[in-house]
This record gives C-alpha cells, sequence and structure tokens, in this order.
C-alpha cells in the first residue's frame, strides 16, 4: 500500500474542459474569484496562451467591453470572449481574434468576468475604455487590421530610437 | 503549530474546498484567500489518499477508518494509522478537511 498523499500540481494537470468549466462554476457559486491558465488564440493579443486569469462571480450585469467567460451554448465548454454587443437582454461575444460570433446569449449562461489577465508574473490593466473601443472596433471586423496597424507603427517607433 | 488529528473525532470535507473527480483523478481546489486557484493551490490524491478521502463523511471517526482500510488493503493497522494521521495533518494544514464531530 502506497503512502497517501496530497499532491500539489496547478499546470501540471490540464484538466479537460467541461472539468474546468464546473470547477469555475463551483467556486463562483460559493462567491469567490476563480483563477486558472487561459488555452487557445481567440482572445489574442489581449489574452495570449498561458496568461493566467482571474474570473469574478458577476455582481451586475456585464458591460460592452467587458471580457465574461460563459458557457458555450452547443458545446457546453467555457469559453472566454468579449462582450461585443447587449441588446434587449441578450448577449453577444466575439473572441478579439475569432471571426464567429455567439449571439443571443442568456445572462443565465455567463458565468464570471475576468478582472485580472496575468503574464510572466505581470499583471497587466484592463481598461474600461479601452475594452470598449475594442469591442467596437471587433464587432465592425477592424480590430485585426487596428492592432496590425499598431504593431507596424510600434516597430516604426522602435527603428526611429 | 500543526494541530494533533484525534483518533476518536470524525474529519470531513472543509467548506471551503472545491472536489471534482476527473478521469479517476480526484482534483481538489481549497479556497485559499478567498480564491479558487487552479494556477498555484490545486490538489490531486494518490490512490490511498482517495481511499481515506473516500471515508471523510463527517461521521465515521478516524479509528474506524483505519480499521476499515486496514481490512480493505490487508495491512498492519499500526501503519494505516499512521499514514491517515499524516495525511490527515496535511490537509487540515491546508484547510481542506475540517474536524466535524
Amino acid at each position: 500500500m502506497k503512502t497517501a498523499r496530497a499532491v500539489p500540481g496547478g499546470a501540471e494537470f490540464p484538466l479537460p474542459g467541461d472539468s474546468l468549466s464546473e470547477l469555475m462554476r463551483q467556486v463562483l457559486a460559493k462567491g469567490k474569484p476563480f483563477r486558472f491558465k487561459a488555452r487557445g488564440l481567440s482572445m489574442s493579443p489581449f489574452i495570449k496562451d498561458g496568461d493566467v486569469l482571474t474570473v469574478t462571480p458577476l455582481a451586475t450585469a456585464p458591460r460592452t467591453g467587458d471580457v465574461a467567460a460563459f458557457l458555450h451554448p452547443a458545446t457546453g465548454r467555457l469559453v472566454v470572449h468579449r462582450l461585443v454587443r447587449k441588446r434587449a437582454g441578450r448577449y453577444q461575444f466575439k473572441g478579439d481574434n475569432a471571426d464567429e460570433v455567439e449571439r443571443g446569449l442568456p445572462i443565465e449562461r455567463i458565468v464570471g468576468l475576468v478582472t485580472s489577465v496575468e503574464r510572466d508574473g505581470r499583471e497587466l490593466g484592463l481598461r474600461r475604455r479601452a475594452g470598449v473601443a475594442v469591442a467596437g472596433l471587433s464587432r465592425t471586423g477592424l480590430l485585426r487590421t487596428a492592432v496590425a496597424a499598431a504593431r507596424r507603427a510600434g516597430v516604426r517607433r522602435r527603428g526611429r530610437a | 503549530m500543526p494541530q494533533r488529528i484525534d483518533l476518536d473525532a470524525a474529519y470531513g470535507p472543509s467548506e471551503d474546498v472545491v472536489v471534482r473527480e476527473v478521469e479517476g483523478e480526484l482534483i481538489i481546489v481549497p479556497l485559499v484567500a478567498g480564491v479558487g486557484d487552479l494556477e498555484d493551490e490545486l490538489y490531486t490524491l494518490n490512490e490511498t489518499g482517495r481511499a481515506v478521502w473516500r471515508r471523510l463523511d463527517g461521521r465515521r471517526t478516524v479509528r474506524s477508518v483505519v480499521a476499515e482500510l486496514a481490512d480493505e488493503f490487508e495491512a498492519p493497522a499500526e501503519a494505516i494509522e499512521a499514514d491517515v494521521l499524516g495525511l490527515l495533518a496535511e490537509l487540515e494544514r491546508r484547510r481542506i478537511v475540517a474536524r466535524k464531530a
């Protein structure tokens, strides 16, 4: 018989999506925030693969520009995308780097708001006004163009320095 | 200073813990400092640990858990007792289990 042990292991134990969403729901149901590692590229460059996110329970209805975690109506999987439009109590989400739009979500599908993004041990600011601007650009399909232009401008500035 | 585990007490999962079984593994997330932290505070139990955990129902005493495990694993009760006490002390220190009765 092996010695009974509790083994610490966050990043070493990748969880299937439905288990992650279930754990998140259980934690948020207790009114506590949930911290986990994001996977995927659909929110790049604002959230990158491997960033550590903190999701907090909804205190009020989310606003356009907020990044939220919701349960996908078809797959039931947990998705973290940006709220790009809200109309008649229904919510429309889109990944900043994705083409698909998730329309007509009821608030019951939204499990929490992303309130912190950590990258390489540093917390990145989530600016509300920037979020609104990003949502507008994302909805109109101009976000990738704007990001590419900002990158080119950054390269030119660095080139001059 | 670690609390001494009482053989005649019953222990169970703490209120501030979330537990889920995933592909045979038991995933335990203590809500340390009010956060469910999958990045830095996630635990799994090995097979023996899971056998102990399944019996932590807040009603069975530690002594009876030891007796059941000694029977199940056909191992000396003294060795099992040391093992169970060690695990419970660790789980209690991490606030994963609490004394219930």
